[in-house]
């Protein structure tokens, strides 16, 4: 298997990228993914579920608003709509569709947007969905007519586009065939437009017949054996949101590589999980609010001209040690971008701690070559079975020294409701190299006793809990979206997020009971206090820190007057402008933005 | 705290004690001599240092030197030894005099002197750690007397030793793994060259004697610092154990309210970078100050009005949303927290954790402080039950106030000689990429008995960890023992430069081509199998269907093209072009022209970029002359258009820059008097190209 080898297309432009940052994907060369939500407005899409469980329309609503505050969080630059069918009153571009009413047209989404949203949620949303659409006539076609013109409508290109039905009627139109061919052939039109229909069938009495209509109308599966269909309806908001999300991440390969065993074998390199980071900031003009984009430019001191790229040399370090920008380059080339096998190894020689970097997945790629998924899933059988991991030099891209990883065997895993929860594939885990390891001198202590273990077992035993990865909210990232959300809403504060991985020291305090203290007793000597020199350490750090005093948020009175002046104190933000309300000695009743405004432009007014 | 500091400015002494005597330039016809070995060895142990910036200083001490320069130099004794070079840090210069004025030369020197000598220069000054590393072929007669002294002061000073022989020590003795400090003690491979034999007597007096220095300083381990030069070479362990130690991060893991622990941690594994970063200087004066890099701002205006910095306020998008948001107002909203922090939320299933999601690029390991028992007991409980009850601890983990909070797993991990929790970070919800792939078990792919058999032969055939007589299990590719080939390789080149200034780059070192190749043993193996595997699974490559062209697809490299010779067909169009043309000709030379930006722009190269900067200002020139803008222009109009979504931001912001010049150049006054060159309908065209204000200043004035 001499190689694994690789005919590599980089699809991403920038080779400078830094290498950890190797999983982010570059949106911007492929343009715009789009998705439509087509929901069903019909009346029984608003029946309760027994026992007072919220109605399809209230789940599907709730999972609707998560994808636009997702989509906000992971790639704004997605357009989103959201168009109901089925209802009384009618609301589109040109008015030309009856019982079709977009209540959001192909956008980016924003605060606006989610609010409206959250406006459609139980039973304040249901009364308002009655008031403003209502329920009448059921035309999939022309919903289907109306969607396709919210696309062509749009003059951005489109990368990806997904269409999805959330419906609770296996016989939308009750069995009328010239309004069921008439949506077959809609949706046959969109279909070739390249727009993937998903239905999103929900629970219904009698449960939901899928090859009673809906076979017809949705995209045939990328994979054929397999019916594209989830078998099951769904009746928890969970598993509609895990399918919803599921299907709406377009997969993007970070690299398609044709690899070679001698033979060429294609596989697509798929982020497993990527480090979600707060977006960085955007420069506005302070005039106007509109955000600038900046420009670097390289130039020379004395001449004051522009250089190129080719007028300049490259230096490392202290000590000038000067190559050119292509020897530079060179150095870092070792082979041409592939997988090259190395041999295979049992999976007990794959050591936990060996951990650089997050994995990735590969995935084969038969519309590039015929016949590598064959292999693929052979070696995925095999390997499974023999409990044996591939050990691979990888080398992404051009002009890129090579890593080792290790290819580990994952087999597909479906629910009960037959939905994937873990792809096939192999995870390749970057393995380290000698420098990647430290050396450290290990101190060495007597072992616990059987007793103490015991007791400590013990106090794991009350503690367990299933965990699972997608269960911890990034408490940094919430709380930052938190508060642009505020601003963007002019709310007063923020929405409260939930620390998910402070740990619940009350009820961690009564599960454990008495077990705490008869662990210490057995471990510990009774003079002995495990929290005394750090304490004492942490607390002068306080004491020094002066992180309990605020930043000042004062802004000087030119400053003020100037922004009263030109009309553009709405540009301040609502701490600010409560800070300049105190400074000036004014006391609001009001909390709200503008009457902190009117109040400080009445002060300034006397 | 004070702690920390202290360890950060603590540094470590090592002498380099190198013999160059007679006997190391001997060698059988086409081995390489041991000289040349131990010089390599010296050079790769400075070059880690220097490229590094390593604080830590060295001194280098020659023996079997004709002269003599030692502070111990009295009465005859100490003789041919001489310090090349005190305690200091290391240098460029140091790496120039050992490619210099390390030479072999003609005496012979007692090791056990240059031994003493090493051992005095480490007397002066404060160092954390005081190592010797000697490299020799224990040729030399060695006197004896004293030992027990000299091994006495070497203990009594803990200077920690290192020999590194042409030869093995002994035959291959069992290294199994898990005896080693840092957890990966099976850190040897089993490719020593040279059995011990044909040693002469002296060499074996030699050998006795090392063995027992190193015995009675360390009875356990005191023989894994005896090392072969080619081991040296290809390997990092040795340079690893004289490394000062990772920083500690003294906390508490805490259970509820009132079980705390006190661990210490220190990173175990991580994904190592180069300290140092490649600048850019200037080509003719190779200075760093000629060159400046400016950032400006501007508005997204036609015509891009550039504003002050401090005109502009800082803000985030929320989806559509630009929400201004000044620092001062974002410190004080953010999320805060306590700090320092290893808190346990729960106990779960190890095998609920997936290895494919673990996050960051680290493990950490967490100790019990080194002087407090009561810790290691507490811990140990902790340790060994989550190990029976095969659970780990789900953790919150933040490093200090400043650093983002985690989620993150401490598995136990036991030992031979220690035990820890291995703590690694685990994703948050927002991480994960949750896609679903089409099933493989599908009838189209599902492999059949046959295909399914040389699958399971060949994988027999290339396993790397194999049994060996004695029912030992052999790794024969240890990827944790290969040094990170891109520092390898940078090391290799900067050194060259730095002491060769002006010649090409060397190729990459032999060695370490091998180290990165499939160990020759497998390759001959699968060779069978690997045929049968090519007869069983039919393959065959789809052919790429004309897709539409989209602005992205504009760009798609081409591999049949990109073989010409770009500078002389670059130099022919323009050649052609300067003749008189028609304008039906200029159309196809125009679209020749246009090709051929396209295939340039392709390479996605700032080299190429250059070129194609200079085609299109040909373009232009061309267009001037020949009194057509139009083609020229639509041209410019649809290349802007399709810049966002093919990536070539770099190339237009370069294009912008570069026609600056051209138009404020000489070009001016030719198409003053050519007014008709640009007529009305065409400026606009080129203004709304051109988002440049001083060719909007200029057209301006043509119009």
């Amino acid at each position: 298997m001499a190689e694994w080898n690789a005919f590599y297309q980089n699809e991403e432009a920038d080779e400078e990228q830094e290498e950890g940052e190797e999983s982010a994907v570059n949106y911007k060369v492929t343009g715009r993914d789009s998705l439509v939500f087509l929901v069903d407005a019909s009346k029984e899409m608003f029946i309760k579920g027994e026992d007072g469980e919220p109605s399809n329309f209230d789940i599907t609503m709730q999972c609707v608003r998560s994808v636009y505050t997702s989509k906000i969080i992971s790639s704004h630059r997605d357009l989103v709509a959201l168009v109901f069918y089925g209802t009384e009153k009618s609301k589109n571009p040109r008015n030309s569709f009856k019982h079709v009413y977009v209540y959001h047209d192909l956008d980016e989404p924003g605060a606006k947007r989610v609010q409206d949203v959250e406006a459609l949620r139980g039973e304040r949303g249901a009364r308002l969905a009655a008031d403003t659409m209502g329920s009448g006539e059921v035309s999939l076609g022309d919903a289907l007519w109306c969607c396709s013109n919210l696309y062509s409508d749009i003059k951005l290109r489109l990368s990806h586009k997904r269409l999805m039905i959330f419906t609770c009627m296996d016989q939308p139109h009750g069995g009328d065939s010239t309004k069921d061919r008439q949506a077959r052939t809609k949706a046959g039109d969109l279909k070739e437009t390249g727009v993937v229909i998903d239905l999103m069938h929900l629970m219904k009495p009698g449960g939901f017949d899928v090859s009673l209509f809906f076979c017809d109308i949705v995209s045939p599966p990328e994979d054929e054996s397999e019916l594209g269909l989830q078998v099951e309806p769904c009746g928890k908001l969970d598993d509609l949101q895990k399918r919803v999300q599921a299907k709406q991440q377009k997969k993007r390969a970070m690299a398609r590589l044709h690899t070679v065993i001698g033979m060429n074998v294609a596989v697509g390199v798929y982020a497993n999980a990527v480090t979600a980071r707060k977006p960085s900031a955007i420069r506005l003009y302070r005039e106007t609010n509109e955000p600038v984009h900046s420009k670097t430019r390289t130039f020379h001191t004395q001449t004051g001209s522009l250089l190129l790229p080719s007028e300049t040399r490259k230096v490392y370090g202290n000590r000038q040690i000067v190559m050119e920008k292509d020897e530079v380059d060179t150095i870092k080339k070792f082979y041409d971008p592939e997988i090259f096998l190395i041999g295979f190894k049992p999976m007990e020689k794959l050591k936990l701690h060996h951990h650089i970097r997050p994995s990735v997945l590969l995935y084969p790629e038969e519309q590039q070559v015929t016949g590598s998924s064959c292999v693929f899933a052979a070696l995925l059988k095999k390997c499974t079975e023999k409990k044996v991991f591939a050990v691979c030099r990888y080398t992404p891209r051009r002009n890129y020294p090579p890593r080792f990883v290790a290819l580990v065997p994952q087999r597909e895993e479906v629910d009960e409701s037959n939905v994937q929860v873990t792809p096939p594939g192999f995870n390749a885990i970057f393995l380290p190299f000698a420098d990647d390891i430290r050396k450290l001198d290990t101190p060495q202590f007597p072992t616990a006793s059987d007793v103490q273990v015991d007791k400590m077992k013990e106090i794991i035993t009350k503690m367990r809990f299933k965990y699972r990865s997608d269960a911890f909210e990034n408490p940094v990232i919430q709380q930052h979206y938190r508060n642009l959300e505020a601003l963007a809403l002019d709310m007063l504060a923020p929405e409260s997020i939930e620390d998910f991985i402070m740990p619940k020291v009350e009820q961690i305090d009564r599960r454990l009971g008495p077990l705490v203290d008869e662990f210490k007793e057995l471990v510990y000597p009774a003079s002995y206090n495990p929290d005394s020199k750090p304490a004492a350490k942490r607390k002068t750090a306080d004491a020094g820190g002066g992180d309990e005093k605020k930043p000042k948020v004062e802004i000087p009175e030119a400053e003020l007057r100037a922004h009263i002046k030109n009309g553009t104190l709405g540009k301040l933000t609502v701490p600010v402008l409560k800070e300049a309300c105190k400074q000036f000695g004014i006391r609001t009743t009001g909390t709200k933005k503008q009457e902190l405004m009117d109040a400080l432009i009445a002060q300034m007014a006397k | 705290g004070k702690r920390e500091k202290m360890a950060r400015a603590a540094k470590s002494a090592l002498v380099l004690c190198m013999d160059v005597g007679f006997s190391m330039s001997n060698s059988p016809p086409g081995e390489e001599p041991p000289f040349d070995q131990a010089k390599k060895v010296i050079q790769k142990f400075v070059q880690r240092q220097v490229f590094s910036e390593s604080k830590d200083e060295m001194a280098l001490v020659l023996f079997g030197t004709d002269a003599t320069k030692n502070p111990l130099d009295q009465d005859g004794q100490y003789q041919h030894i001489t310090v090349r070079r005190q305690l200091m840090a290391p240098d460029f210069e140091l790496l120039e005099e050992i490619e210099n004025h390390v030479r072999p030369e003609s005496q012979q020197t007692d090791w056990l002197d240059a031994l003493v000598v090493s051992m005095d220069l480490l007397q002066k000054g404060k160092y954390d750690r005081l190592n010797i590393v000697l490299l020799t072929d224990l040729s030399t007669q060695v006197s004896s007397d004293n030992l027990d002294v000299i091994i006495g002061n070497l203990g009594k000073l803990g200077i920690t030793l290192q020999f590194f022989f042409p030869f093995p020590m002994e035959e291959e003795e069992h290294n199994e793994e898990g005896g080693g400090g840092d957890g990966d003690g099976d850190r040897r491979g089993s490719s020593r060259p040279g059995v011990g034999k044909g040693l002469s007597r002296e060499q074996k007096q030699g050998l006795e004697m090392v063995r027992d220095i190193m015995l009675s300083l360390d009875e356990d381990e005191g023989l894994d610092q005896v090392y072969t030069f080619s081991e040296a070479i290809e390997q990092l362990f040795m340079f690893k154990h004289i490394e000062r130690r990772p920083m500690a991060w003294p906390c508490q893991l805490t259970i509820g309210s009132s079980l705390s622990i006190r661990i210490v941690g220190y990173k175990a594994v991580t994904d190592e970078k180069l300290k140092k970063m490649w600048i850019t200087v200037d080509a003719q004066t190779s200075k760093r100050d000629d060159v400046k890099r400016e950032t400006v701002y501007c508005l997204d205006d036609d015509n891009e009005t550039e504003v002050q910095k401090d005109d502009t306020i800082q803000g985030f998008r929320y989806g559509s949303d630009i929400v201004p948001f000044s620092k001062v107002d974002q410190e004080q909203m953010k999320y805060k927290h306590d700090g320092k922090c290893f808190a346990v939320l729960g106990f779960t299933k190890h095998d609920s954790i997936h290895r494919h999601l673990f996050m960051g690029s680290q493990t950490i390991k967490m100790f019990a402080p080194k002087d407090d028992e009561h810790a290691g007991v507490a811990l140990s409980a902790l340790i060994q039950a989550l190990d029976k009850l095969n659970m780990v601890a789900i953790v919150r983990y933040a490093y200090d106030r400043r650093c983002n909070p985690q989620v993150g797993a401490a598995f136990p991990c036991i030992k031979q000689t220690y035990e820890c929790l291995v703590y690694v970070q685990l994703p948050f919800m927002e991480d994960l990429r949750q896609f679903s792939f089409p099933s493989l078990e599908n009838k189209k792919f599902t492999p059949s008995e046959s295909q399914l058999a040389a699958v399971d032969s060949l994988i027999d055939s290339m396993m790397l960890v194999e049994e060996d007589e004695n029912g030992q299990k052999e790794d024969m590719y240890k990827v944790h023992e290969i040094p990170n080939p891109a520092f390898q390789r940078l090391f290799q080149c900067l050194h060259h430069r730095a002491v060769n200034p002006g010649t090409p780059l060397p190729t990459m070192e032999q060695w370490l081509k091998d180290a990165l190749e499939r160990p020759s043993a497998i390759s001959e193996r699968c060779q069978a199998p690997l045929e049968e595997m090519k007869r069983k699974f039919p393959l065959k490559a789809v052919e790429k269907k004309k897709e539409l062209k989209t602005g992205a697809q504009i760009f798609e490299p081409d591999a049949k093209k990109s073989k010409v010779d770009e500078e002389e067909e670059e130099f022919n169009l323009a050649k052609i072009s300067e003749g008189n043309v028609t304008s039906v000709r200029a159309r196809g030379l125009c679209q020749q022209l246009t090709h051929r930006i396209e295939q340039l722009l392709s390479n996605r190269s700032t080299h190429y970029y250059m070129k194609c900067i200079t085609c299109i200002q040909t373009f232009r020139e061309q267009s001037v002359k020949l009194g057509n803008a139009d083609l020229y222009n639509s041209y410019l109009q649809s290349l802007k258009k399709s810049i966002p979504n093919s990536g070539l931001q770099v190339f237009w912001d370069l294009l912008v820059q570069g026609m600056i010049s051209l138009f404020i150049g000489e070009e001016k006054k030719e198409v003053e008097t050519e007014p008709a060159v640009d007529d009305a309908g065409d400026v606009d065209d080129l203004v709304s190209v051109c988002l440049n204000s001083s060719a909007l200043k200029y057209l301006m004035f043509v119009s």
